[in-house]
């Protein structure tokens, strides 16, 4: 193995790489994913009403309305401007303060107030904006909240967010779809080409190929992962730690896909396996998705150890003692799977002289 | 033109096309998969708050806050009340005691008890406090000197918004007729790429039976799918004219997309290159419609806008043809320019 030749492959794969589907793939497809699964639960299953808000003055509504949970806040510059959003469904309702709101309601001064409603919002939504609104106004005007309430959460069931709960598995995709594709495409498309047998003609040996290729992968794969948890805010208390584990996953998704490059034929086949596959390396997301499946099921997949200490770092922010055991059990995971891509090589020398 | 020929021709790029696993694949479990987010996607939507109340007392204000978006429902006992917002029949539980009215009538600041079940958000616990100290105002009576002009903007829905099944619904008809856009490629560029266009070219078949036979291939893939999808989910319940008129111009515009990226690209994998950045592209304005708010005004210059704009309002509103007729212009009018310029480039490319 020469470190040079595995630099000169590496160049070749980055350069001639972003020409090839795969990075398009790569890169757009967890974003795009990140984004709908955002958009999705987000704003379709949000239960925060949108009120956006023209504040001709400096109302102490505007800022008291942005400290309140129940409902989103967004300042609009001008009418025509909240009108267009309420319009589009940007928000559920659109309220116009005059400039002398505050001190007019603190007088009990009679005072205007334009108010726009989306008609696609809901009345639960209507309501939400409507009670809020007036509990903020009656603070401006100082009227004193009537009740103490005491509020008794009954029952032990602690509810993650959909968002939190789709992380894992959009965190699996984007680390998976560019670490075990491009190694496995780039190899099978050598294959299919016939110049991997002409690369291994010149000094460069299998083992500086699948080096170079595996580096690629790894690379991409930890890219794509770092993006994902950078668009969902999800690097926790320990950045590092969750780097690491990143890293040890790409490791497991560029050696799946030197094995998959060494063992199939064509590019349609791996996306057949991938259909397939897919659903045994997602499965520990999808049982993290639904409470109601046993948790021990998603230990059987190999993946579990890296979405385990994924979560566990970036939603609870835990350190190396809690995650340890399962890193460890990943690192045997790696270093298994490089045995079997050493094993492959000999099959690629193979390869190389059958084609 | 050569009917016969066409038929003879279709034929065959229909067989061929599922003769490659992965889109015959894509192209079955691709409806089904569709029909299954459907069904999974909530077909109703809770629009009213439903809180529990439990009350020794009679409180007038409870029935006047009553209104539509909010509901409350008595509980004769406080440990009923409980069980049944640990059911989650109620979003949250009140309990008043039975001097609350006298209390707050002489002017003191009563405590209630309000129950929520552990997975109700900090978001809802907020709101229902809100909506609990407003009551005490209403019943304490102080009032609010606001002169309140109110308008509603776009379609007034009296506040029963669609369900979410139904607002994705034209999101995933296009989806489906746009990813036929790699099929279409693929037979195209599998053609330049194996010389068996020239081959073709040879027999009786003129480019013209080519580029129709083609076409027709595209347009069974695309709108039969989408055509069906609709039908089997209700989405040709109201104008189904429309609707489906809608789908076949949209099946249009995805042969021309097909003809210009089979043009383009050299192998599968370059289709793929190009296809998905294409579809993502034309499926931007599906996202506007089915998440409002979450894209600018400027997906009105996307092609695809007028597509599943004229379906979202056809399929769950029924608008009719007076409503949409400019839509179906704009879109009639993308479809023209966008195949002669495939033409044109796949024209080039044979030669």
């Amino acid at each position: 193995m020469s470190l040079r030749r595995i630099g000169v492959l590496l160049g070749k794969e980055l350069f001639q790489g972003p020409r090839n589907f795969i990075f398009v793939f790569v890169i757009v497809a967890p974003v795009a994913i990140s984004f709908v699964m955002s958009l999705i639960f987000g704003t379709l299953f949000a239960e925060q009403p949108r009120l956006g808000i023209v504040d001709e003055g400096r109302s102490q509504l505007t800022t008291s309305a942005r400290e309140t949970a129940a409902i989103a806040v967004r300042e609009y510059r001008s009418i025509a401007d909240l009108r267009r959003a309420v319009e589009s469904g940007s928000e559920d309702m659109g309220i116009v303060l005059p400039a002398d709101f505050d001190s007019s309601m603190s007088q009990g001064e009679r005072i205007p107030v334009s108010i726009f409603i989306w008609g696609e919002s809901s009345s639960r939504s209507r309501t939400i904006l409507g009670v809020t609104v007036i509990n903020l106004v009656r603070e401006i005007a100082g009227q004193e909240p009537p009740l103490e309430i005491d509020s008794i959460t009954l029952g032990e069931e602690v509810t993650v967010p959909w968002n939190e709960r789709l992380l894992p598995l959009i965190v699996l995709m984007a680390v998976f779809l560019g670490g075990m594709f491009l190694p496995a495409t780039s190899i099978i498309s050598e294959k299919e080409n016939h110049t991997l047998a002409a690369l291994l003609v010149t000094p460069a040996t299998p083992e500086d190929v699948f080096v170079a290729k595996g580096i690629v992968g790894i690379a991409l794969s930890l890219l794509s992962g770092m993006v994902i948890l950078l668009l969902n805010q999800a690097f926790g208390a320990h950045p590092l730690l969750l780097i690491l584990v990143l890293a040890l996953g790409a490791v497991m998704a560029a050696g799946l896909g030197l094995l998959m490059g060494v063992a199939l034929k064509d590019v349609t086949t791996l996306f057949a396996i991938w259909k397939l596959g897919g659903i045994l390396l997602f499965g520990p997301a999808f049982v993290y998705m639904f409470p109601q499946i046993p948790a021990w099921i998603g230990r059987l997949f190999p993946t579990y150890y890296i979405l385990q200490p994924i979560v566990e770092i970036s939603q609870r922010g835990v350190g190396w003692e809690t995650i340890s055991t399962n890193v460890f059990v990943l690192v045997v995971l790696d270093l298994l799977l490089v045995g079997a891509v050493a094993l492959a090589l000999r099959r690629a020398r193979r390869v190389a002289s059958l084609g | 033109m050569n009917p016969r020929l066409v038929g003879t021709l279709v034929q065959k790029d229909l067989a061929v096309f599922f003769r490659n696993r992965l889109f015959a694949m894509i192209t079955i479990l691709g409806i089904i998969a569709y029909l299954v987010i459907y069904s999974v996607m909530p077909g109703t939507i809770d629009y009213t708050l439903e809180i529990g109340l439990y009350s020794p007392v009679s409180i007038p204000a409870f029935e006047e806050l009553d209104q539509e978006g909010l509901e409350f429902v008595t509980a004769p006992t406080e440990e009923q009340l409980r069980q049944a917002v640990i059911d989650g029949r109620f979003i949250a539980g009140i309990s008043l005691p039975a001097d609350v009215m006298a209390r707050l009538l002489a002017g003191e600041r009563p405590g209630i008890t309000v129950f929520f079940a552990a997975d109700v958000t900090p978001e809802m616990r907020d709101a229902v406090a809100m909506v609990i100290q407003e009551l005490g105002h209403i019943v304490t009576g102080q009032t609010l000197d606001i002169e309140v002009s109110e308008e509603v903007l776009g379609l007034d829905l009296g506040g029963m918004p669609l369900p979410p099944r139904d607002r994705l619904r034209p999101l995933l008809a296009v989806m489906l007729i746009m990813v036929e856009t790699m099929g279409l490629a693929t037979l195209i560029s599998s053609e330049l790429e194996r010389r068996t266009i020239n081959a073709l070219l040879v027999t009786p078949a003129t480019v013209a039976d080519v580029f129709i036979a083609k076409g027709i291939a595209g347009i069974s893939l695309a709108f039969g799918q989408a055509a069906l999808f609709m039908a089997i989910v209700g989405g040709l319940d109201k104008q189904p004219l429309v609707v489906l008129t809608t789908l076949f111009l949209g099946a249009l515009l995805v042969i021309a997309a097909g003809f210009l990226i089979g043009a383009v690209a050299k192998d599968m994998l370059s289709v793929l290159a190009w296809s998905i950045p294409v579809i993502i592209i034309l499926l931007i304005p599906s996202i506007a419609v089915a998440f409002p708010g979450s894209v600018a005004g400027w997906v009105e210059a996307l092609p695809s806008y007028y597509l599943v704009d004229t379906i979202h309002r056809a399929s769950n509103f029924g608008a009719g043809w007076s409503d949409v007729w400019q839509n179906l212009i704009m879109l009639l009018g993308f479809v023209v320019v966008l195949a002669w310029v495939g033409v044109v480039v796949l024209r080039r490319r044979m030669q």
